[in-house]
Parts: structure tokens; sequence; C-alpha cells
């Protein structure tokens, strides 16, 4: 008996839902997942909770009811800048992995059905989470004061920009990445750039009227939040009394949209066969190659990754060493080379600093590298860090050290040592830079040696808290995500207090919520523009010190436990 | 004086909630003696490694490995045996000379002496080719070569394989089985799972099939074949081609409905499988010499463990889950 073949049905969308059709219910079908939408609407629940208006007074200025949106506002924009990213980043990785992808490419399916199909899930999944928000802002309306589609509409229209944005992003990132916890480090990296790291020159450059200052205007269009206080009726963050000219919304969504298409339009020129062809090299040693080459390659490298090693000596830590050796970018050579990057950066802003003392002033400077090193921190940490029980055993080599003779609290302190030296080598690198400002100002000795304990504390507290995450999951993937979720929160969350202080938050409490960041630590003791009415150092030295200690009891007891028999 | 077994199982049980894993096995094993550990998905053969290795704790029961508890010595256990999971469990980034420096220095081997030990276990895994390319961009085949030589870096006793034939092409199974002859001939004592049968039949010399948590039978492959089948097979070699039907034919009036006999002619064999008793065999034996047939050979085939394997397996009811093996 023959069976009648179906014919093929074709065309763009029924590929491209094909595709959607898998990925979408895949996404809401993980526990995760399910997770993160009740925290989210838990959140928005208390947020509006906390802002109903407590008496029956009507309050006919509306202000009551902006506050609340303005609170709901940055609430949503933390909630996708935390939660976006992370999916479309370790779709396509997942997919090259699982080697599902390619059974995909070898279908009939076009590679654009495929990414837009990938896209489409993603949207949907956009729209189920700000779905979420529906009943909060809901509220926020029946409040009064707040216009449907002046207000709420440009909300969800902005936040929705956003969130293709970070879809497009993570997709591309996704291509190129080799693993999904480096897809997820690269896609945190370059929303947390996007978002945040594009305002960082304006806030030092604002009033000037050089091409740098107007470069910085341009940059900081790629960033959300100028638009989102403008649409919140408030003045650009820590603005020296200017407001901005134009809509910074429409700025926002020009650039975006163009970023989205050039992002698109490469993630679908990647999505080939080879992205399934990635050879390695074979093992090229040094010591094997001819006299020229190795002359060569002595020049070039002060230490070269290719000289076959001597082998690990009795008073090191042989984790610590597995642990350099086996991290991307742990070998030495690219560590020097980070320092070296780190180095001449903060040396540039010193010369900044000698050059332009009269209109930047030190503090200033300093406030530049503190926030740089600081984000450098958070998004070296938990790549480094989210992984380090969690990759062992989703790896496979937790067994393998367990039925050795290591035992548990060597094999953390040598992971722990690891990252702390790379952590620490990448905030020395900036010493040179704090010296000078030293010189320029002998007065500010006392507080760069406080910005020193804070940066050091706040690189120790992110290395406990990626730590401590790693041994609670079995995904390093997991682990990594969770890990930029809690940093996030830590150190750009109570800023998005910091930034709101006065309209709703009060200046105890943000001092309050304050308390546990080392980075506004270290820039209240610069007497950084804004932080200079705190008082928060030692405070945020005890909070980080103390809960480090806490973090680094749970981690032993954690790693205890797993090198237990089952 | 019989030798002191070097691994040694007394009623193993793992429970984990309401489900068992492993249910009072029990299992002896003599210097130099390779095990084949067989049974299906699920069985419990992990389960027993694992505890062997110290990465499990036994509800109940006792497992010794050279008279160290696995539980009790496990610091000990840990460089008496050498452990091969199913999982590769590799590092990125890592040559093949680092991979195993970095274990040799877990296992606490002197720095030079490890220089030298990491030459000899590439040596004996024939991968000394390997030190210095990436671990992951070995194939599988060369990995699992790796695996087993990180197991012997601190020179143990006893070697755990968890599926060391797993994926391995034909030439690199050859390679394996040479490697796990080598080994044993060394006089280490080898534990080895797989669900490949006629590789392991070659190189085991002891068998133990466990099923649902229990052991089903264990020995030799001649006694497990034997305590497995009901029905042994005989061949019966004719000289001359043109006897072989009437063989065949006293066979079948002798055993009638206790034997299935077919003839092979290219071979010149009489095959016949039954299960009564010696006594009945060697009359009818008799009776065909009587006949006046040339026979040149009347040979029992030895069962294969396939066959063994699907018999255990195959019963709901669980045998007495005790045997002993190499003894």
């Amino acid at each position: 008996m023959s069976v009648a073949a179906e014919p093929i049905q074709q065309g763009f969308l029924r590929g491209t839902l094909v595709v959607a059709e898998r990925e979408y219910p895949a996404l809401l079908r993980s526990k995760q997942t399910g997770w993160i939408l009740l925290t989210v609407a838990f959140c928005f629940a208390a947020t509006v909770i906390l802002k109903w208006p407590a008496s029956a007074v009507a309050d006919l200025s509306g202000s009551q009811p902006r506050e609340a949106f303005a609170t709901l506002a940055y609430c949503m924009l933390i909630s996708v800048v935390l939660v976006i990213p992370g999916f479309p980043a370790t779709g396509i990785v997942r997919e090259i992995k699982q080697r599902t992808m390619e059974l995909l490419l070898n279908s009939p399916l076009q590679r654009h059905e495929i990414y837009f199909g990938k896209a489409l899930a993603l949207v949907a999944f956009v729209f189920t989470l700000l779905a979420v928000t529906f009943p909060a802002l809901a509220c926020c309306y029946a409040m009064g004061g707040i216009s449907l589609p002046g207000d709420i509409g440009l909300l969800y229209f902005l936040i929705l920009i956003l969130c293709l944005e970070m879809v497009a992003v993570g997709l591309l990132v996704g291509t190129y990445a080799g693993s999904p916890e480096s897809a997820l480090r690269w896609a945190y990296g370059a929303v947390f750039g996007l978002v945040f790291a594009t305002m960082i020159p304006w806030q030092f450059m604002q009033g000037n009227d050089t091409i740098a200052a107007q470069g910085a205007d341009i940059i900081r269009n790629l960033s959300p939040i100028p638009a989102l206080r403008q649409l919140l009726g408030e003045a650009s963050l820590n603005a020296d009394g200017l407001g901005d000219t134009g809509s910074m919304m429409m700025r926002y969504v020009i650039v975006t949209l163009i970023a989205i298409v050039v992002a698109a339009y490469q993630t679908i020129r990647r999505l080939n066969h080879s992205l399934l062809d990635r050879s390695r090299s074979q093992g090229i040693i040094t010591d094997d190659l001819g006299a020229s080459d190795r002359w060569y390659r002595r020049i070039m490298f002060l230490i070269d990754p290719q000289r076959r090693k001597k082998g690990i000596p009795f008073y090191m830590n042989p984790v610590l060493v597995k642990e350099f050796r086996s991290r991307q970018f742990g070998r030495l050579h690219w560590l020097l080379r980070l320092i070296a990057g780190c180095a001449t950066l903060s040396l540039l802003l010193t010369v900044l600093t000698t050059l332009g003392t009269v209109d930047w002033g030190v503090e200033r400077i300093a406030g530049i590298i503190i926030i740089a090193q600081v984000a450098l921190i958070i998004v070296l940490t938990p790549g480094i860090a989210g992984g380090l029980i969690a990759g062992e055993i989703e790896g496979g080599g937790w067994n393998l050290l367990r039925v050795t003779p290591l035992r548990a609290g060597r094999i953390v302190r040598g992971k722990l040592v690891s990252v702390l030296i790379t952590l620490g080598l990448v905030l020395c690198a900036t010493l040179p830079s704090y010296a000078v400002m030293m010189k320029i100002k002998p007065i500010l000795e006392q507080q760069v040696y406080q910005v020193l304990i804070s940066l050091v504390l706040a690189a120790v507290f992110s290395l406990m808290i990626s730590a401590v995450i790693s041994t609670f999951f079995r995904s390093t993937a997991v682990c990594t995500s969770v890990s930029y979720g809690v940093l996030l929160l830590l150190f750009v969350g109570t800023m998005a207090v910091w930034a709101n202080m006065g309209s709703p938050f009060s200046h105890r409490f943000v001092e309050n919520i304050l308390s546990v960041n080392p980075m506004a630590g270290a820039l209240n003791a610069m007497d950084v523009q804004g932080f200079e009415d705190f008082n928060l150092v030692p405070r945020t030295w005890y909070v980080s010190g103390i809960s480090s200690v806490v973090l680094f009891v749970i981690l032993q007891i954690r790693t205890w436990q797993l090198c237990q028999p089952d | 004086m019989s030798e002191e077994p070097v691994v040694n199982i007394e009623n193993l049980t793992k429970r984990y909630g309401e489900f068992t894993a492993l249910d009072s096995l029990s299992l002896t094993l003599n210097k130099g003696d390779i095990l084949g550990f067989i049974g299906p998905n699920g069985a419990g053969k992990t389960t027993t490694i694992k505890i062997l290795v110290g990465l499990s704790r036994p509800t109940s029961g006792r497992a010794t490995i050279a008279g160290a508890d696995c539980v009790k010595d496990a610091v000990k256990v840990r460089r008496l045996v050498g452990y091969m999971p199913d999982k590769f469990g590799s590092y990125d980034n890592m040559r093949v000379h680092e991979y195993l420096d970095f274990f040799g220095a877990a296992y606490g081997i002197g720095r030079k002496a490890r220089r030298a030990r990491i030459e000899e276990v590439l040596e004996t895994t024939n991968a000394a080719w390997m030190k210095d390319r990436y671990v992951e961009s070995l194939s599988h085949g060369m990995q699992q070569r790796i695996g087993i030589a990180r197991t012997l870096l601190h020179n143990p006793q006893v070697l755990i394989l968890d599926e060391p034939a797993n994926g391995l092409d034909p030439q690199a199974r050859i390679e394996m089985r040479e490697i796990l002859l080598r080994l044993a001939a060394q006089g280490r004592t080898l534990i080895v799972t797989s669900h490949i049968l006629p590789e392991l039949s070659r190189i085991c010399d002891q068998v133990a099939i466990v099923a649902k948590g229990r052991l089903k039978a264990a020995g030799t492959l001649k006694e497990v074949t034997s305590q497995l089948s009901q029905q042994r097979t005989f061949e019966v070699q004719c000289l001359q081609n043109d006897q072989l039907q009437s063989v065949a034919g006293v066979l079948e009036n002798n055993l009638q409905q206790e034997a299935s006999v077919t003839v092979a002619e290219t071979e010149d064999i009489v095959r016949f499988r039954t299960g009564v008793s010696d006594e009945r065999l060697s009359n009818v034996l008799s009776e065909i010499v009587s006949g006046g047939f040339v026979i040149s050979q009347f040979r029992e085939v030895v069962g294969d463990l396939e066959e063994a394997f699907i018999t255990a397996t195959q019963g709901d009811a669980a045998t007495p889950a005790t045997a002993g093996v190499g003894q």
C-alpha cells in the first residue's frame, strides 16, 4: 500500500510560525520562566500596594499617581533588562550544543525563517512578561492623572522597543558564543553597555560644546533611560540644570531600530553551517617550532600560552592552576592584556584630569574610574565565578575531583583564589591613576584609600555571591544568569533607587538601600556629585564585609555537602 | 591458602525513597580479574560503581577494596581505585599533558615523578602522540584513552571503567581491548561495564549480570551460561558428509521431543540443543559410534554472553542475589 506524500506547504510566515510554535511553548514550559513571571508579578503588586494612597482624599495635582507611575516604569525597565537578555542569548547556543541546529539548517526552513521564528517566540514571551505588569499599570491608571495613550501607551512602546533591541542583540551574541555561559556573559555585558554605560560619557561632558560632548550626546541615545526620564517628566540624570531638547523618545526609537536591523541582518547572515563547523587548534607547541618562529613568539608574547608547561609545583593548589588554564581568558597572556587595557584606560582618564582639571575635577574622573571598575567587576565576576561549582558538575569534572584525595576546602580555596587574582589584577591596573590623583590633590589620600577598600570589598562581595549561587544549581547558564541578576540588582538596582531620591524615595531610605552597594560607598568616599550628602563609609564596608564572610561560610558548607557521598 | 579478595561486596543495598536501586548485591573479585559487569539500563551498575568509588553511600551492606571500607576509609579507597565515569569530564582549553598534570597533582604525585608517570600512562594507552593536543579537540575514542590514562596516574590496584567502549569504532574497540588486557596482565583488577557484550566476552574472565538491582548470575562465562541456560548446544562433526542426515536421525530418535536438531552441511556438523543429563548424552554418543558413523568431534558449544544476558534479564523472578566470582 502506498502512502501519498502530503504536499510541502511553503511560505515565509509558515516557516516562521513552525519555529515560533516550537519555541514559545518551550519557553513557557520551563520552571525558570514560571518563577520569573511570578516574581515580576509579585514585585509589581508590591509596588502598587506601597504606592496606593493611604487617605481617601483625592490628589487633585496627580502627583501621587505620577510617583507610582514613575516607580512602575523603572521597575519595568529593570525587570526586562534583568530577564530578557538571557533567553535570546542562550537560545542559539543551546541549539548548537544540542545539535538541533543541524536539523533546523538541514530542513527546508530558510535561515531568515529560523531567525524570525525564534525572534517571534521571544517577542511573544516579552508580551507575556509585559502582560504580567498590566494589572499594576491599570491600578496606577485608576488613581487618575495618568494618560492612557500619552503615558502608559508610550511607556509600553518604549519598553517594547528596548525588548526588541535586547532580543536582536541576544540572538546576535548567540551566534558568536561558544557556550551558554559565554553567551550570557556577552549578552548581559552588551545590554549593560547599551542601557547604562552609554550614558556615562555624557554625565561628565554635558554642557560642553566640544565634539566629544556631541559624540557623548549621540551615544546616550542608545540608552532608553533619557527617553524614559523625559516621558516621566524628569530632568536628565544628574543634569547640571540642563533639560533635554527635542524628543528623546524619537531619537531612541530611530537609533534602536537601526541597531535592530543591523543586528538582525548580521545574525541571519551568520545562521549557516559555519556555526557548526568550529574547528579548534590541534595544539601547536612553540617548543616544537623552528628557531625563527620561536624568536618571533618570544618577542610578541611576554608569556607564551603555547609553551609546554613544566607541571604544577608542590606548593601550588592544583585547582587554582587548573582554573587558570581551563579558562578561555584565564591564561596569563590574556590577563596581561586585560590589565594593560585597564592600566591604559585609567592613565588616559588621569591625563584627561590633568588637562581638564578646571572643568571636570578629580572627583568626577574618580567617579568615572570607580563606575568603570565596578562595571568590569559586574561583567567579569558572574562569567568566571558563576560556574565555579556548577560548571564542574555540568561538565562531569566534579565526580572526578570527588574521587581524588583533594578536600572540599582546598577545592574551594583554589577556585576562589583564581577569581580573586583576576579581579585583583584588574583593580591593581588602575592604581597608577589613583596615585596621579593623589599627586594632583594630596588631600585626597585618605579618600583614595577608602575608595580602594570599597572596590576590593565590591570585588570580594560579587565573587562570594556568584560562587555561592554556583553551588545551588546544576547548570552553569542558570548560575550565570542568576548571578548577573543579583549583581545588577545590587549595584544597578540600588543606583536606580538613588536616581529617584526625593520622588518617591527619601534621603534616609536611599542611604539605607545604598549601604549594601560598595560602589556607592566608593563614590561617597570620593565625594562624587550626588553622593556627597550620604554617610556610607564605613557602613558599606561592614555590610559587604560581614555578608562576604557569611557567604564564604555558606560556600564552604555547600561544597562540603556536594563532596559527600550521595 | 586462598588469596584475599581485592574487591569484596557484601549484601550491598541502596534505596532512594521507595525505589530500590540495588538489592543485597554480593560479589568478590581477586587480583588480576576482569569483571564484565552487565545489565540493562537502570539495573544498578552505576550505583554499585558509585558506591565502590565513594561517590554514593549504601543504605545497608558493605563494600571493601583491598580491605579498605568504601565508606569509612573513603580517602584510602580513592588512592586504591582508578575510576573512569561514562562521561569523560573534560576541561576547556587544556592540553592533554596539562589535564593529566592537574590530576596527577591532585593525587599528590611530585612534579618530577608526575612527569615520568604521565609519559608512562600515555605509552600504556598508546596516546603519547596526543599529549600536546587540546582535550576537547580529541575524538571520542581518543578521549576514552586519555580517560584511562588519567585513571592510571596514581597506579591504582583496581580500575573501574564505566562503558569504556561506548561509541568507539571497531578499530578503537580493538585497541581498547588490548589496553584492558595489558592492564589486567599487570596484576590490576578491572571492573568494566558495557552494553557491547561480544566485546566484553572477549576480555572478561568473570561476568556478573544485574537486573532491577539484583544479581542474576555471576562467575566465569561458562558458569554463567550454564547457570542461565536450560538447554545446552552440542555439535557432532562427521568425517563423511553423506552420514550427516543419518546421524541427525539417530539423535532425533533417541532424544525425540527433548532436542532440536539441525544439519549444517557446509560445515559437516550436526548441531542440537537439549536439556538432557550427561548420562543420556553419553548413551546417545555410544549409539552413534556403535552405528558405524565416523565422528571426528563431539563438543559442547559454550553459550554466548548475549544469550545469557537475555535469559537473565527476561525472567521476572529474581534468583538469590549472592554469588561468588573468582573463587
